[in-house]
C-alpha cells in the first residue's frame, strides 16, 4: 500500500514533501491537488475522508495528514 | 443574500455544506488572501440554503456565483432558486478535468447557464536552464497603476478571464509582482504574476499592439523565469482556443496538465 508521502510524489514528483514543514505555504499543493490527493487517499486506505476535514490545515505536512488519517480510521 | 463581513463567516458556511456531504461538490477554491481582498471591499456576499451555501461576488456590473453543495441534486434545487439567477448578469465556472465535469455542466446548462468559453492549465517543471534579464525590464511602480489596468483591459475577456480590481493591481505592485516594459514614456507590455514558495502562477501577459514587433513578450517572459529562482512549478490558465497564446507558452517549456475551467454566463448576459 502506498504510503500519504508516495502518493503526494506522484501528484507533484517535483517537489520534495519530507523537507517541507507546510506545503501550502510552500507552494507545494494547490486547492485542485487537494482534491486530487483525497480522492487517492480514500481509494488507496478505503475510506471517506468527510468533507468537513477537507481544509488546509489538514494537509498543512506529513503530520497532520497522519493525524487526519487515523481521525479516518487507518492505522498507520 | 447578505454581505460577508469576516473570513469566518465563509469558512462556517462551508462547513455548514459539506457536513454529512455524501457528494460534496463546489468551484470555490479561494485564496485566503483573495477573499480577505473581497470582503475588505465589500465585494463578497453569502448565502446558506439547504445542503448549500453560494458565494457572489460583485465584479463592475456582473456577479461571479460561486457554490458549495453536498451534492449535485441539492445544487441544482438550490442555484434554480436564486432570485438573481433570473434578473442579473451571472457568470460561474467549473474547474477540473475534463471527464469529470460533464455532470456538473448538464446541472449548470439545466438552470440557465450556457458555455461561454474554456480555460486550460498549462504547467511547466522548473525554470529553463538559462535565462537573461534585460535591463528594460523592471518591477511597475505605483505610478504605472492605471496604465497596467488599461493593458489588461485591452487585452483580455472580462467575463473569462477575471480581470483584476486596482486594488489588487497596486497591491501587487507594492508586492513586487507585475514586470513592465516601457517605450517612449509608454507601457509596451507586462507580466503580472503570483509566486508562492516553490510555485508561480503567470496571470496576464501582454503586450501592446503598437509594439508587438520588438520582442517585449519574450524579454517578459526571460526575465520573469530569471527572477523567479526557487520556483519549481511554474503554472498559467490559458483560453484554450487562443491557439497563438498557446503555441507562445509551450515554446517557452509549459504543456497543458490536463485541468481545465468552463466559464458559464446565464441569459443576462448577451454576447
Amino acid at each position: 500500500m502506498k504510503s500519504p508521502v508516495e502518493i503526494l510524489k506522484e501528484i507533484r514528483p517535483e517537489f520534495d514533501f519530507t523537507a517541507s514543514s507546510d506545503f501550502i505555504e510552500d507552494g507545494m499543493l494547490d486547492s485542485f491537488d487537494m482534491v486530487t490527493f483525497v480522492s487517492t487517499l480514500d481509494k488507496t486506505y478505503g475510506i471517506s475522508i468527510q468533507g468537513v476535514d477537507i481544509v488546509p490545515e489538514n494537509f498543512k505536512n506529513l503530520q497532520t495528514i497522519e493525524a487526519l488519517l487515523r481521525k479516518s480510521g487507518v492505522q498507520l | 443574500m447578505s454581505p460577508i463581513q469576516k473570513l469566518g463567516q465563509v469558512f462556517d458556511a462551508v462547513q455548514k455544506a459539506k457536513a454529512g456531504a455524501t457528494a460534496f461538490c463546489t468551484n470555490f477554491f479561494p485564496v485566503e488572501l483573495k477573499l480577505q481582498g473581497w470582503i475588505d471591499h465589500g465585494e463578497l456576499f453569502g448565502e446558506l440554503r439547504n445542503g448549500a451555501a453560494f458565494f457572489f461576488r460583485k465584479d463592475g456590473d456582473f456577479w461571479h456565483y460561486y457554490f458549495c453543495a453536498a451534492d449535485a441534486v441539492i445544487l441544482q434545487r438550490e442555484i434554480a432558486a436564486l432570485p438573481g439567477l433570473k434578473t442579473e448578469p451571472v457568470i460561474t465556472d467549473l474547474v477540473g478535468n475534463e471527464s469529470t465535469l460533464n455532470h456538473l455542466l448538464s446541472v449548470l446548462e439545466r438552470v440557465g447557464f450556457r458555455q461561454y468559453t474554456r480555460l486550460q492549465r498549462m504547467a511547466r517543471i522548473g525554470r529553463p536552464e538559462s535565462t537573461t534579464g534585460c535591463s528594460q525590464i523592471v518591477f511597475a511602480e505605483k505610478a504605472d497603476c492605471r496604465a497596467v489596468m488599461d493593458l489588461i483591459e485591452n487585452s483580455f475577456d472580462r467575463y473569462g478571464e477575471q480581470l483584476p480590481m486596482l486594488y489588487e493591481i497596486e497591491s501587487a505592485i507594492e508586492s513586487r509582482q507585475i514586470l513592465v516594459a516601457s517605450h517612449d514614456d509608454e507601457l509596451a507590455g507586462l507580466l503580472f504574476f503570483e509566486t508562492q514558495g516553490f510555485a508561480s502562477v503567470v496571470r496576464f501577459w501582454a503586450v501592446a499592439e503598437k509594439f508587438r514587433a520588438l520582442k517585449v513578450g519574450s524579454a517578459l517572459m526571460q526575465h520573469y523565469f530569471k527572477t523567479q529562482n526557487s520556483v519549481r512549478r511554474f503554472t498559467l490558465w490559458v483560453n484554450a482556443k487562443n491557439e497563438n497564446a498557446i503555441q507562445k507558452y509551450q515554446h517557452y517549456g509549459y504543456a497543458s496538465d490536463g485541468l481545465v475551467d468552463h466559464i458559464l454566463v446565464n441569459e443576462m448576459i448577451r454576447t
